[in-house]
């Protein structure tokens, strides 16, 4: 049997495994034969990243790769969140023993051969045509309540900016594994993954890493800014109105601080630099406005001291980072689960790579969740934002049809 | 010389600590973390930039009013403004917001540490500003906007206290560092 063979069986069984995007070689990953697989919660997040610090990949494909959900990280820095009824993991990482590289010769780097085809099964695709009805939550009433009061937190300076999340839902399966393939046709980003369980699954096409760490070296690449490529034909054109854009370009300023600020908690004094300031990325519908900072991590730094700095990510939220949490958590009442938390892979202390989880679809017991948020805006109205939030959220309802 | 950097949870802190950890000895403490101790051993106290008023930190305010006459004491923003506040003066809200913007203020006369009518280019962050006409012996409003004209620097003549409205730890203010180096080598 030929590598694309196996490829396909793969694929179309119904096996645990994680797709994600190289941007470094421009390619596909897929991890599985999973060996491990730890459910977090706030009771073992401290153990389980003693145990990430004691370990060392020396296999291509041993690695721990998975999420922090944004309701851990958010208790992980001390702060009260919604309770979440279900039973979904407040985050989940995987120990592979295989990874399967998509590159113009499909390798696989794998502990056993044998291992990666025992007992599949077909995976059961359900061939449901009703359309299920989407349903957003908050709803415009409540939206526009929560938006006047940030207005006001706003003008009183309890926060200098703040992004309400919206939750779009239906109930519908899907072949979540497809799904990933056909958005990336349409919106390959670098930052996109897939996973695939028996519990739920995830699809992500993010743009945006939150950190990268290789040896000492810590870079975290935020995005602020974003237009459409209908209104703008070329990446100079982009660069332009971001210049010329007055709200876009303060709020690119508020997140560079801040993430310079996040760095400085766990690097060596005077070596965080912006490597490059406002650089426009260009995707299938938009044109994003993105800044590269990065600084030198201490001497002994702890992993746990690195996750708390970081996340959940500043540019996603708001500014200055903790107020404008609490007052999110307070006003929102639907867990975000995935949404602004981070997804990505840790090899050793030297090599590791997390993003910002957004633009995302969350698959959970048959039930469909894909969050938007856009920032509260003094001179902007409810209905501007709600709507805005729902153009973000499109491309991937799309999919849920 | 011991620095204690007084953190009112903001996510500009950091930034801050790393202008002033050339200076000496930096310790940085929540704001309701803050030990006495910690207070007492220290020669310079900064208090940290923020969100909310002055008036929702009330343990920084009686660090102010307790220490003001016995040490060093820097304000950014947030802290400019609990200066003022401990000085009689009040906070309001201004008409126009100044979040991540990058403008020039003026130093006037008054300026104990820094030239008379020097230009800068200084990035700020606040919604709130110190309302005039702000009475004081011996507090000056010794730097302004040159925009909206409102405060952006605060020296005491009578202590070592000087406080600034806009960020020295933002990218937006070119040589940041030397507002800080000017304010803690300066000497009564």
């Amino acid at each position: 049997m030929d590598n694309s063979e196996i490829l396909n069986i793969l694929l179309n069984s119904d096996k645990d495994l994680v797709i994600y995007r190289n941007s470094d070689n421009n390619n596909f990953e897929i991890f599985t034969d999973f060996v491990e697989k730890v459910d977090l919660n706030l009771g073992n997040l401290q153990k389980f990243l003693n145990k990430l610090e004691r370990f060392k990949s020396n296999k291509p494909y041993d690695c721990y790769i998975g999420f922090f959900g944004y309701e851990l990280l958010c208790k992980n820095i001390n702060l009260k969140v919604n309770k979440d009824s279900s039973s979904f993991p407040e985050g989940v990482f995987f120990r592979p023993q295989t990874k399967i590289i998509l590159d113009k010769k499909i390798k696989i780097l794998t502990k056993s051969k044998t291992e990666l085809l025992k007992d599949l099964k077909v995976l059961k695709k359900n061939n449901n045509l009703n359309h299920y009805k989407v349903t957003v939550s908050p709803n415009v009433q409540v939206y526009e309540k929560i938006f006047n009061k940030f207005k006001k937190n706003i003008r009183a300076g309890e926060t200098y900016q703040i992004k309400i999340a919206q939750k779009y839902s239906n109930k519908k399966d899907l072949d979540i594994v497809n799904l990933f393939f056909d958005l990336m046709k349409k919106n390959l980003s670098p930052e996109s993954f897939c996973v695939r369980t028996k519990d739920f699954n995830i699809i992500s096409c993010s743009p945006e890493n939150l950190f990268k760490v290789r040896g000492k070296k810590i870079v975290t690449s935020p995005i602020a800014g974003t237009v459409s490529r209908d209104k703008i034909k070329s990446t100079k054109e982009a660069r332009r109105f971001f210049e010329n854009n007055q709200k876009e370009d303060k709020e690119h300023n508020m997140i560079v601080d801040l993430e310079r600020n996040d760095l400085s908690r766990i690097t060596k004094p005077n070596s965080v630099k912006i490597q490059n300031l406002k650089f426009v990325q260009k995707y299938q519908y938009i044109y994003h406005n993105v800044s590269e900072i990065s600084g030198t991590l201490l001497d002994n730094v702890r992993l746990s001291a690195i996750i708390k700095a970081m996340m959940p990510g500043g540019s996603v939220i708001g500014c200055p980072k903790i107020n404008t949490l609490k007052l999110l958590n307070k006003e929102e009442k639907e867990p975000r689960r995935i949404y602004t938390g981070s997804f990505g892979y840790f090899r050793s202390k030297q090599d590791m790579s997390f993003n910002i989880i957004i633009r995302s679809i969350l698959n959970f017991k048959k039930n469909n969740e894909v969050f938007a948020a856009s920032g509260v805006i003094l001179d902007s109205t409810a209905k501007n934002e709600y709507h805005e939030n729902y153009l973000k959220a499109k491309s991937l309802l799309d999919l849920l049809k | 010389m011991n620095l204690l950097l007084i953190d009112h949870e903001d996510s500009f802190t950091y930034n801050l600590a790393h202008l002033l950890s050339g200076f000496g000895n930096l310790e940085v403490k929540n704001f309701y973390d803050v030990k006495e101790n910690s207070v007492k051993k220290s020669d310079v106290i900064i208090f940290s930039p923020g969100p909310g008023k002055p008036l929702d930190y009330p343990i920084s305010l009686d660090i102010y009013n307790n220490y003001k006459s016995k040490k060093k004491i820097i304000g950014i923003c947030l802290g400019f403004q609990l200066i003022a506040n401990g000085e009689g003066g009040t906070i309001s809200k201004q008409e126009k917001i100044f979040h991540g913007y990058q403008t020039y203020i003026r130093t006037n006369s008054q300026s104990l540490r820094f030239p008379n009518n020097a230009l800068y280019q200084v990035g700020r962050y606040h919604s709130l500003k110190l309302k005039e006409p702000f009475n004081s012996s011996s507090m000056h409003i010794t730097m302004r906007c040159e925009e909206t004209n409102v405060a952006m620097c605060l020296e005491s003549h009578k202590y070592d206290i000087c406080g600034l409205q806009f960020h020295p730890d933002s990218f937006l203010t070119p040589n940041g560092k030397q507002f800080i180096r000017k304010i803690i080598q300066f000497k009564k």
